[in-house]
């Protein structure tokens, strides 16, 4: 299946995203979920980071918590909600908000 | 004719959060949803408790002594008298130390015939696969 | 184009997952898209008119007033409404009340479901 994961904190309670197989996985950091994409907590970028997944930040989200696009690496898309309404229909089949 | 198949996750667990209990409420729904299709159309609902999640069927909960409250227990027995399907991780009872003797198996006492599954992570896997939307819980 | 139903389960105060929950539906009516938003547990919240919008907290009224017009499908739970005191006289004008099947019954013939459950 293609499933995109929405991860909306930065402490993530439940290990669910550790177990999901997905032919295609994309994760979609949004709301607090975005501080994955620079906090590096004592020195080592986020766990998130390293999973084999497709991975997107909500611009707006990034913005609001004071974070430019400018200082997100390569392998994560900046999106706009407009960007992430074609990711729904376009490229994933099944949603998870986690 | 058409079926639309969803499948409810339920990660964490009871009382503290109102994410499970409306799992079920909203799962439970599925038999009264014919109301608003076509006729023959049908939506079905496959609950799987994984992760914390599985601290949902521990039998014997008294909610409703407790606090008037329907217990998570009753909620699912409800289910299994309406033939919904129910998987329950198995490895993660284990991690908890449970077994099929601690949780919610069958609701004889409601007339069920529908009973609760014990399996592996890799068939919930399978049911997530095969359903046409997952909502996590 | 298709159908998107979004459920949310979340405050209207505190998380902010309904602000993110209505600019979804926005940019997906932008783009001709058909969507249905179901509101349950605490999420009901959303259903009660005249809050007041103070800039201290979420206020929601006037957008989804906006895309209600845009031909927005609303509904709240009516059970998880009325245990929470809130009543058919206090909802917004638009703001349909349903059981849950309601929701289920969207998620039939959606393209894409989008549940995003509460606290």
């Amino acid at each position: 299946m293609r499933l995109a994961v929405f991860v909306s904190d930065y402490k993530i309670t439940v290990d669910t995203l550790d177990r999901l197989k997905a032919e295609k996985l994309g994760i979609i950091l949004v709301g607090n979920g975005v501080y994955h994409t620079t906090i590096k907590e004592n020195g080592n970028p986020s766990p998130l980071l390293k999973k084999s997944a497709n991975f997107y930040v909500l611009s707006e989200d990034l913005e609001t918590r004071g974070i430019s696009s400018s200082n997100i690496s390569g392998n994560i898309k900046v999106i706009t909600y407009s960007e992430l309404v074609d990711l729904i229909f376009n490229d994933y089949e099944k949603l998870a908000w986690l | 004719m058409a079926t639309t198949k969803l499948g409810f996750i339920v990660q964490r667990p009871p009382y503290k959060s109102e994410n499970p209990k409306l799992a079920l409420t909203h799962a439970i729904a599925s038999q009264s949803v014919e109301v608003y299709l076509k006729e023959g159309d049908l939506v079905t609902a496959d609950i799987a408790f994984i992760g914390d999640g599985v601290l949902n069927c521990i039998k014997n909960q008294k909610a409703m002594d407790i606090y008037k409250l329907t217990s998570t227990e009753t909620h699912i027995k409800m289910a299994l008298l309406l033939d919904l399907n129910i998987l329950v991780c198995k490895e993660d009872l284990a991690r908890f130390g449970l077994t099929e003797n601690d949780i919610v198996i069958d609701a004889e006492e409601f007339g069920a015939e529908m009973k609760t599954k014990v399996v592996p992570f890799s068939e919930i896997t399978k049911m997530m696969e095969e359903v046409n939307h997952l909502l996590f819980f | 184009m298709g159908k998107l139903t979004i459920g949310c389960f979340s405050s209207l105060v505190g998380s902010m997952t309904l602000d993110f929950a209505v600019k979804l539906c926005a940019a997906a009516i932008d783009k001709g898209h058909k969507v249905d938003f179901w509101v349950s547990g605490n999420g009901t919240m959303l259903s009660i008119k005249d809050q007041r919008a103070f800039k201290d907290y979420s206020a929601l009224e006037k957008p989804l007033k906006e895309l209600m017009a845009k031909g927005l499908n609303v509904t709240a739970c009516e059970a998880c409404a009325e245990a929470r005191g809130y009543h058919k006289d206090n909802t917004m004008e638009g703001f349909k009340r349903h059981s849950m099947d309601w929701y289920l019954a969207s998620a039939f013939d959606a393209d894409r479901v989008l549940h995003i459950g509460g606290e």
